[in-house]
Order: C-alpha cells, then sequence, then structure tokens
C-alpha cells in the first residue's frame, strides 16, 4: 500500500469506528453488512431503550454516577443530551429500578462498544485482504 | 411539542415499580438475550437466520445454566458456611 492509501484507510476505519458510535450498526451499514447493522440497530437501542423505560431518564447520572455514564456514553454521543437533562433533577429515579435500569443502559453501551471494534476490524479485514496485504 | 411526542417522552421520566424480590431475577432475561444476540452478530460473518438463531438460542441457555449453577454453588457455600 502506498503512503497515501495508507492514510486514506486510516481515515476509513476512524468514519467506520465515530459511525458505529454515533448510530449503532452504522459501522457496519458502511462495510455492506446489513443484515448484521439491523440486528445490531434493533438489539441495541432496545435495550437502551428497555433500561430507560424501567429506572427513567435519571438514570443517566454524569456526576453521580461517572463509571455508569461512561459505559452508557458509548452507545451513542446524544446519550450525553440525556445526561445534560437529567442534571435538573426533574427525573425521578430510586432503588431496584435504578440498579436494574442503569445495568441494562450500560450494558447496552458496552455492546455497542464490542460492534464499534468489530466494525472497524472487519473495515480493514475487508481491505488488506482485497489488497492482498 | 406534539401529543404524541409528550406522551412517548412521558413513557420514560418515572420509574417502573420494581420490588426486591426473588422475581426480579428474571429481568436477566431480556439482557442475557441481547447479550447472546450482538456477541453472535459479532462472530458470524454470513448470517443464515437458521442457523443464526439455533447459535443464539444455544449461548443464552449456556449463560443461564451457567449462572444458576453458579447461583446454586454460591447458595450452598452460604449455607455450609452459616449452619
Amino acid at each position: 500500500m502506498t503512503q497515501r492509501s495508507k492514510e486514506a484507510h486510516a481515515l476509513f476505519l476512524i468514519l467506520v469506528g465515530l459511525l458505529a458510535w454515533v448510530v449503532p450498526g452504522a459501522g457496519h451499514l458502511a462495510i455492506n453488512k446489513k443484515k448484521h447493522a439491523i440486528i445490531i440497530f434493533v438489539t441495541i437501542v432496545l435495550t437502551f431503550c428497555t433500561g430507560l423505560y424501567i429506572g427513567s431518564v435519571g438514570i443517566i447520572d454524569s456526576v453521580g454516577a461517572k463509571p455508569w455514564f461512561i459505559a452508557q456514553l458509548m452507545n451513542s454521543p446524544a446519550v450525553a443530551t440525556l445526561g445534560r437533562m437529567s442534571q435538573t433533577g426533574d427525573y425521578a429515579v430510586y432503588a431496584k429500578p435504578n440498579e436494574i435500569g442503569q445495568i441494562y443502559t450500560s450494558i447496552a453501551g458496552l455492546l455497542n462498544l464490542l460492534c464499534i471494534v468489530n466494525a472497524v476490524y472487519w473495515a480493514h479485514l475487508r481491505r488488506t485482504q482485497i489488497n492482498g496485504v | 411539542m406534539s401529543i404524541i411526542n409528550s406522551l412517548i417522552i412521558a413513557n420514560f421520566t418515572v420509574p417502573e415499580k420494581i420490588d426486591v424480590n426473588p422475581q426480579s431475577i428474571l429481568w436477566l432475561l431480556p439482557l442475557v438475550a441481547a447479550i447472546a444476540i450482538v456477541y453472535k452478530v459479532t462472530k458470524t460473518p454470513k448470517i443464515k437466520a437458521s442457523s443464526f438463531l439455533k447459535e443464539v438460542v444455544i449461548l443464552f441457555g449456556s449463560i443461564v445454566i451457567f449462572m444458576a449453577v453458579t447461583a446454586i454453588v454460591l447458595c450452598a457455600v452460604a449455607w455450609l458456611s452459616t449452619e
């Protein structure tokens, strides 16, 4: 691979990673894996929404539950907006629903992180297979 | 904001009522299903409905059985150490 094509490849990998983070499954869509993209999108969004439904928006707490928030942020950067909303303190959150909601939303985030890494890996693998490197 | 939007958002502003009882453990099942599906998606280069479903069900069952066995062992250890 030439220097220029290496740079383009690195940029493409970054783009795939960013897409996969912004919208779950979009990274796989970018590398023409439609079935994978649909399954990932539906599963992760459903898991995240189930967590929000159980515990309310208040479970996204960027101040009092920072480690959980970092995992939740892996779902999408849009989660930061929800974090800002919940900082107003208008959303009730307590006890068991809080625990279950946090676990659901954080696991959804970590699953999306797995998908981001997977999309980038497959994008890299596809390119190196095409070039025979 | 439209009424439909308000109704949808309202669903996510109040927590559900979940008691602390043995039944609340069942909340792990949808989560295990999500983990099994996403993990298998990342491991399968070409997805075919029948084989994919089979692999997901096997992984789901394996996780649930392993967790049940772990719970039984931990209960036994706790029981033995307190008797």
